[in-house]
């Protein structure tokens, strides 16, 4: 029994990398195929959300530490189900959006505000030598900065490297119930930043039930302009183009704003050296004169016969 | 084919006698091969290495080395070789190059001649290492043309795998192309004087009125060192100083960075503390309708009402006033002082009467140390990292 579930742990833990090559028994007709000068792909779907990168959460390794850990969450989940319910009760929501109010989301000011950030870098997963941090400043503002090096490291797997990403944590409702931010009644992005001259990106992730929708995200460029003074950038969510795992889709579509589930800010300019982005706020308005659902082409090309475009 | 590599070896290349040696072994012949001449890769995998200059005209000589052969084979390796090498000899922006690398490939060769073949990939291995080259064109900002187009179609079909790539590339590249509202020229200059001009007129474009002015510390006649100080202020700023109280110090705050694309600039700031935020006395509820007042039969408001203030200026932020910016060739202490009495004499003469000092640390984020600063550390501690130069 327990070489049965140890076998099962390691075929789950190595599934996402498409490689059967830990059990020999299952190897054994892909080695009569010849030589393989590359990784074979035997499946559509992906297993992992995460495609394989460590959550760096730590699971307890024994039954009695996981039942431990459970019932600590229980009652912190019960907590946050306990407010649920009273906003539910008090229910008050926002009737009037007025043009030029700016609600905002996130804003930076004390250390609780990082909770809901989670920080990350090349170098987390092995794969870079970047490294960054997401502090409160000394004026009390966040202050997102660190290096950015675009150096591969020479394992001959990795073609591109370099990025810093800030992100927040999935939207959530209590017992770790998947939730969705609603930004439809809002027509722009509306951030108060202070940059280094860098272009960042911002990205709105939407992920989907499917495995070729969970890395579904809204791209756009943010120009900062350097220089000791603050800037307001104000983006409309129709500039927002649509992107899955680093590459920009040829189906665009509007940003589905209603189903927000994460919020990013990335820098990956290939510009080596320090960077630093002083933020404020995040939040977005509402503009009544923009109409525009999205500014990128919608009409379809004839093409008789190329799959997939 | 030896005429050939004897011409072009004077210019180029130099062959590594190890290669050459293994070659006359005729390691890899299946026959023996005594009559013929033996046979050499024409571009070898060292040869971009053994170049000895390194520009763009060396890194063109080399594709015209490679087709010249007769019977050219190794297209792929020797592209997928030639990218890797387009940082080292500066033709990564260059347009021409990449059309050159395109047209190591015979035109007509890879063209699919049926459906199957054109929706399978007719030759992977080719279109690939060109979808890598347009990959690296993308990763570099080089917007292809129509030419670029005519190659593709002419070597993969109208509906070969690197053909729709450039579509794609030449729908979205010209839609991000000018998208900055800080546009930098293309290619950037290199000189550190040009990018500074750019740098702070940058920074200055916060207020329309702001004037960039170019200092040369030659022109002082106290100054030590020959540089320049590119130095941005505008009439706002000037008035600022002007109503600025004498016990309160101005501080010289830097080395910042600014990124202009990917090169880099360190900058500097005149900072004062931040002016006292605008407040009203009362703070009225405005909910509260007990005390309700009717303008007709009231007593009508005094004159002298704290309910109107002057709008604070760009410059006026909360964590400090900024009162210039400037970039200096040598970014030393020296440049910082001359660029002082530069402002002192262009419109700002109340300088002289305010106390200004060095600070090694700013509220503004994280600061450069200068190496002139660290080695007057010891002074920075004993005056609490203050430095008065007054």
């Amino acid at each position: 029994m327990q070489r049965v579930k140890t076998f099962a742990e390691v075929l789950s833990r190595n599934r996402w990398k498409g490689s059967l090559g830990v059990y020999p028994a299952l190897t054994d007709w892909t080695r009569r195929r010849g030589v393989h000068t590359s990784a074979t792909t035997l499946e559509f779907h992906e297993y992992d959300k995460r495609s394989g990168y460590d959550t760096g959460f730590e699971i307890a390794e024994t039954r009695t530490e996981r039942i431990r850990l459970g019932l600590q969450q229980l009652k912190k989940e019960i907590k946050l189900w306990k407010k649920e319910v009273q906003e539910v009760l008090i229910s008050d929501p926002i009737f009037e959006y007025r043009a030029g109010e700016v609600d905002v989301f996130w804003r930076f000011y004390e250390e609780s505000s990082l909770d809901h950030w989670i920080v990350t870098s090349d170098s987390d997963h092995a794969e870079g030598f970047s490294k960054c941090d997401l502090k409160i400043g000394h004026q009390g503002y966040g202050l997102f900065h660190g290096n950015l090096c675009s150096r591969v490291p020479k394992d001959g797997r990795i073609q591109n490297s370099g990025y810093c990403n800030m992100i927040t944590k999935r939207v959530s409702k209590s017992f770790q119930r998947d939730s969705f931010l609603d930004w439809s009644p809002y027509t722009h992005l509306n951030l108060r930043l202070r940059g280094d001259g860098r272009s960042y990106l911002i990205n709105i992730h939407v992920s989907g039930q499917f495995d070729i929708m969970w890395n579904d995200v809204f791209t756009f460029v943010l120009y900062t302009r350097g220089g000791p003074y603050w800037q307001t950038t104000r983006i409309p969510f129709s500039k927002f183009f649509f992107a899955s795992k680093g590459r920009i889709q040829d189906k665009q579509a509007p940003l589905p704003l209603y189903r927000i589930t994460h919020f990013g800010i990335t820098v990956s300019d290939k510009a080596d050296g320090p960077f630093q982005l002083e933020i404020d706020y995040i939040g977005a308005d509402f503009d009544p004169t923009h109409h525009e659902e999205t500014a990128y082409e919608m009409y379809e090309v004839q093409q008789n016969y190329i799959i997939g475009t | 084919m030896n005429n050939v590599l004897r011409t072009c070896r004077g210019f180029v290349l130099f062959y590594n006698r190890q290669s050459i040696k293994s070659v006359q072994r005729g390691f890899h012949s299946t026959e023996p091969c005594l009559d013929k001449p033996p046979k050499v890769d024409v571009v070898s995998v060292d040869s971009f290495n053994n170049v000895k200059e390194k520009n763009k005209k060396t890194f063109l000589d080399m594709l015209k080395v490679y087709r010249m052969e007769k019977y050219r084979s190794g297209h792929v390796e020797f592209i997928n070789k030639a990218i890797k090498h387009l940082d080292e000899f500066g033709v990564n922006e260059d347009l021409e190059t990449y059309k050159k690398l395109i047209q190591v490939l015979p035109a007509g060769k890879f063209v699919p001649q049926n459906y199957i073949q054109s929706e399978f990939m007719h030759y992977p291995k080719h279109q690939q290492c060109i979808i890598d080259l347009l990959q690296k064109m993308e990763d570099n900002g080089v917007i292809p043309d129509w030419e670029v187009e005519d190659m593709l179609v002419k070597r993969f079909g109208p509906r070969g795998f690197p053909v729709r790539r450039y579509w794609r590339m030449m729908y979205w590249m010209p839609k991000f192309n000018n998208l900055s509202p800080w546009p930098i020229p293309k290619p950037a200059p290199n000189d550190p004087y040009e990018l500074a001009l750019l740098a702070i007129k940058r920074i200055s474009s916060i207020d329309i009125e702001s004037e960039v002015k170019v200092y040369k510390t030659k022109e002082l006649e106290e100054s030590i060192e020959d540089t320049w100080i590119v130095s941005g202020q505008s009439p706002d700023q000037k008035k600022i100083v002007a109503n600025h109280p004498d016990n309160i110090p101005i501080y010289i705050e830097g080395g910042f960075r600014i990124w202009l694309r990917k090169q880099s600039i360190i900058y500097f700031i005149l900072r004062t503390e931040p002016s006292p935020a605008i407040k009203n006395e009362e703070e009225e509820d405005e909910d509260d309708i007990s005390n309700f007042r009717v303008p007709f039969f009231d007593k009508p408001i005094p004159k002298k009402s704290d309910k109107i203030a002057k709008k604070k200026t760009v410059h006026e932020q909360e964590d400090g006033t900024i009162i210039a910016v400037a970039a200096t060739g040598t970014s030393s202490k020296n440049s910082l002082l001359s660029w002082i009495r530069f402002l002192e004499k262009d419109g700002n003469p109340r300088l002289t009467h305010i106390p200004i000092l060095f600070t090694s640390k700013s509220p503004l984020g994280n600061v450069e140390p200068l190496s002139e600063l660290d080695e007057s550390k010891k002074e920075v501690e004993q005056s609490k990292q203050k430095v008065p130069i007054e």
